[in-house]
């Protein structure tokens, strides 16, 4: 009887152990919350700002902070009011704060903010679309951005900056301020009709600007890296809708060690790339992208960009071809960090 | 192509085996006894049915057409021989031709079915080719389908083309193609014999690109005791099972595959006996594990689970009841390939109506479509959980096997000469919530009852009564977007009344109600749950009445002509509410 009574405590005590055994299971819910998903949105705390006036240009930063009854894809939108910038943040959080939303004056959509007052205003479009917090905010310094600057253009290049036209095929070219630039008042413009018939030649080249390594105060451009697979030179574009428009890109080299550019000698290392688009872009090559080697990268004497019409797509008559470019600056390791 | 191949492959058997016997050219005698092997049977079948659509949204509707007209004539013919005692072939060839086909158009010849079998050393069991296999219920089962209680006559007619159709057996076996081996052991102590099974079935081939060739493969040992006890009959079964569902990655270009694998114990203890009753204790309890690999073996993703049921059982043999209680937890990530995959499928396309209205809505699928229509239904295996619709099954929509179940399930069978009659039900919860902590409630009843009215009238025809009624109650608190409550009434009631002899009139009526609210998930590969679309909100009614006749010339040969009617309504804003009316003809030629 002992026997079966052992058998009996041993069998109770592995089903016992079986029933716990399948009883564990993880029970955290499966799929999104149905509160994220479906509960109407309320917002408990409304969007405040750490600062109204921020100082970029002294290393100051803008946090945010508001929250939300439930997880949400909210967006932060904060657009420059005199430049049209835009600075844009979004999560899908229920709190906005300043781990997902802390502002150091860069920006998502060129152009870059001034000083200037801004508009900041928080949504939910995938929620609500008709909801909207928003606040005011000024910007009493901009950001400084890492890198060597080449040139914003806010100051007469003078001779640094050398305009050459094709056939006289350039019209209303140079520096310019007759619209809204990436950076600061002043842009660099190349614009003009190839001429089809009437001009001595057809040839495609309607302009070409060069700049000079002086313009930022040296013989060559003190580039932050001479490996080219790490040296960034980046400038904001802004191109022409129309598909004719190509921009031909070079570094020059100062190749015969003269400290000037000396057309024929000098060697120029360019690239191709298509701006046709509306608005600023930000456009980053490296120097390996040019073919400069580590050698040539330590005498550049200056930027050339080229405009071209692509003649064989352009329609008769022909339209006008050009692009604006501002704020030219090296980078190393990366592209310039808006 | 397979199916070409097994027809050469069991010709070629066949052939061997009878060069085996012979060695040369028959004798007159052997093919005599040959051909006395040789059997034809099959089925014949003839299958009209005319349709038409009625409802508000036929207003601006130009696309739908009013009437549809079809049918098929087919004949399955039944090739079965034994060319020796340890060997039997069969197939059957289909010729089929559509309503209104002509000029080969809606003509097919086809290998419907095609196995071999017979005996190893007159000790292993072989079968090859077509199959049904069968195991546990979380291993290799097939789930029954949905909006059945207690199918009344009227609509079991049209069940039998779907069930023959899609090779379902009255059991829960599911057609496979492969090989299967079983052999059998008797022994003379404490075992009374053990059984042993294994087999291999492709589930799919490979597109020889990014579809891999699918095998599952499953092996059971089944032991039954003798009696342990003597004094209380005590004897038990005990049941080992395992099947193993896999991506064959060597076939075509496919650099990723699942793996799904799972063991299961099965138990029935017979604790006590007397010549009044018995007791017993029986469930199972087993894991799954599923896996995706890549083409090197590394497991890309992985999740795994256990299940238990354990179940008591009381069998009254003086009053013909049997009463049995238990206890089921299925985790919330237990995945079984062969148990899980069901017959319905909520995502095919009906073959009638399939959208409807100005804009061409896709119809849900409904009683009628349910009772009549072979395109809903499937025996192919899903390698994740397939749609369902709650209105119909809430609790066990992927049968017993349903993962993320916990609770109680009871149930009692009565049965008098006159009377057959069984109550069923379960209160489960979910093991893990979806969306929300919070955990759904289930409540399920059901009831039928068979009633041979002749037997009390003292009439020598046949009059039966059937009733069917299934309620479901699911629940969930918390705050007002997470809580969810639908019921949902299922009844079911036919006649059968034989005027004549052979002649008899069939009535039936099935009516679903569903009211309430449920978040129905929508579930990616893995069983993950990517989202939930909307809140389903459910105010529907479905009203299915058949009257009919039917004449049985002989058992397996019968003509049927009946009416039907089905009418839908609720869930306004969607094409819900219309009618739909049936007339069909059917005539079925077993031989």
């Amino acid at each position: 009887m002992t026997n079966i009574f052992e058998i009996k405590r041993l069998l109770s005590l592995a089903v016992l152990l079986t029933l716990f055994a399948a009883c564990d299971h993880d029970t955290d819910p499966d799929g999104p919350s149905l509160f994220d998903r479906f509960a109407p949105l309320e917002l408990l705390d409304t969007l405040e700002s750490s600062t109204v006036q921020v100082d970029f240009s002294a290393g100051e930063s803008m946090s945010f902070t508001a929250q939300f009854n439930k997880n949400i894809e909210w967006v932060l939108t904060i657009t420059g009011q005199n430049s049209g910038a835009v600075k844009t943040f979004s999560a899908f959080d229920r709190f906005v704060e300043p781990s997902n939303a802390t502002w150091t004056g860069g920006t998502t959509d060129l152009p870059l903010f001034r000083t200037e007052p801004c508009t900041v205003v928080l949504t939910a479009p995938d929620e609500d679309p008709d909801f909207g917090d928003t606040l005011t905010v000024e910007i009493l310094g901009t950001k400084e951005y890492d890198g060597v600057l080449v040139t914003d253009f806010e100051n007469d290049p003078g001779a640094n900056i050398q305009l050459g036209d094709f056939e006289f095929e350039l019209a209303n070219s140079g520096r310019r301020n007759d619209t809204i630039a990436a950076q600061g008042e002043y842009f660099y413009r190349l614009a003009g009709t190839d001429n089809a018939s009437g001009g001595p030649t057809d040839n495609f080249f309607v302009g070409l600007a060069r700049i000079f390594a002086p313009i930022a105060g040296d013989t060559y451009f003190q580039v932050p890296t001479t490996v080219p697979e790490n040296l960034y030179l980046n400038l904001f574009v802004s191109g022409r809708p129309t598909p004719y428009t190509r921009i031909v890109l070079g570094l020059i080299i100062d190749s015969n060690d003269s400290g000037v550019f000396e057309e024929g000698p000098d060697a120029v290392r360019s690239l191709e790339f298509d701006p046709t688009y509306s608005g600023w872009r930000l456009q980053s090559f490296t120097a390996a992208d040019f073919g400069a080697s580590q050698a040539e990268l330590e005498k550049v004497v200056g930027i050339e960009a080229v405009l071209i019409s692509l003649n064989n797509l352009q329609p008769d008559p022909r339209e006008e071809v050009g692009f604006e470019m501002d704020f030219l600056i090296f980078t190393q390791f990366g592209p310039l960090e808006l | 192509m397979t199916k070409y191949l097994l027809a050469l492959a069991v010709l070629f058997t066949a052939a061997l085996e009878g060069q085996a016997q012979t060695e040369g050219a028959l004798s007159s005698e052997e093919a005599e006894t040959f051909l006395k092997g040789v059997n034809f049977n099959g089925l014949g079948r003839v299958y009209l049915r005319q349709n038409d659509v009625e409802g508000d949204f036929l207003e601006n509707d130009s696309l739908t057409p009013r009437r549809i007209t079809d049918g098929e004539f087919l004949l399955d013919l039944k090739i079965n021989a034994t060319p020796n005692k340890k060997t039997e072939v069969q197939s059957i060839l289909r010729l089929r031709n559509e309503f209104g086909g002509f000029f080969g158009a809606g003509q097919s010849i086809e290998v419907r079915e095609l196995w071999a079998r017979g005996l190893i050393a007159n000790r292993i069991e072989y079968r090859v080719g077509d199959m049904d296999i069968e195991m546990s219920p979380f291993t290799f089962y097939m789930p029954t389908e949905e909006g059945v209680i207690n199918q009344p006559s009227a609509f079991e007619l049209q069940r039998d083309v779907i069930y023959y159709e899609q090779f379902y057996t009255g059991d829960n076996t599911r057609r496979m193609q492969g090989a299967n081996l079983n052999f059998g052991l008797k022994f003379t102590q404490v075992l009374k014999d053990a059984d042993f099974r294994g087999f291999i079935a492709r589930v799919r081939g490979t597109d020889f690109l990014t579809i891999p060739t699918r095998w599952t493969t499953g092996g059971e040992i089944k032991l039954s005791s003798r009696k342990l006890v003597d004094q209380t009959g005590t004897r038990a079964d005990l049941g080992f099972n395992i099947v193993h569902t896999f991506d064959d990655l060597q076939s075509g270009e496919a650099n990723a595959g699942i793996r799904n694998t799972v063991y299961s114990l099965e138990y029935n203890i017979m604790g006590y006996e007397t010549e009044k009753m018995q007791y017993s204790l029986f469930g199972e309890m087993g894991t799954s594990d599923l896996k995706s690999i890549d083409e090197d073996d590394n497991t890309v993703y992985s999740s795994d689970d256990v299940f238990l049921t354990v179940n008591g059982g009381a069998l009254f043999l003086e009053k013909d009841l049997y009463l049995h209680a238990g206890f089921a937890d299925v985790g919330p990530e237990f995945f079984s390939i062969g148990a899980q995959s069901k017959r319905v499928d909520f995502d095919a396309a009906q073959s009638l109506y399939n959208r409807i209205g100005p804009d061409q809505e896709v119809r849900d699928i409904t009683l009628f479509d349910l009772s009549r229509d072979v395109a809903v239904y499937t025996y192919q295996l899903s390698d994740q959980l397939m749609t369902y619709d709650p209105r119909f099954s809430n609790t066990f929509p992927y049968g017993p096997a349903t993962p993320n179940r916990r609770g109680l399930n009871y149930g009692a069978d009565y049965e008098i000469s006159n009377v057959q009659a069984s109550l069923n039900g379960a209160l489960m919860s979910e093991i893990r919530g979806q969306g929300t902590e919070e955990l759904k409630d289930f409540f399920l009843v059901q009831a039928k009852v068979d009633v041979d009215v002749n037997k009390y009238l003292e009439w020598e025809n046949n009059v039966k009564v059937t009733l069917g009624y299934q309620f479901e109650n699911t629940n969930r608190g918390g705050i007002e977007v997470e809580q969810v409550d639908l019921n949902s009434n299922l009844f079911e009631a036919g006649v059968e009344l034989e005027l004549f002899e052979d002649f008899e009139i069939l009535l039936g009526a099935k009516l679903l109600e569903a009211e309430g609210s449920d978040y129905v998930p929508r579930i990616d590969a893995f069983n993950i749950v990517r989202d939930f679309p909307e809140r389903n909100q459910f105010n529907d009614s479905e009203t299915l009445l058949a009257g009919g006749l039917k004449y049985t010339f002989k058992e397996g040969i019968y003509l049927t002509l009946q009416y039907q009617s089905f009418d839908a309504t609720g869930r306004t804003g969607s094409v819900r509410d219309y009618t739909l009316n049936q007339i069909f003809v059917l005539y079925t030629m077993k031989f």
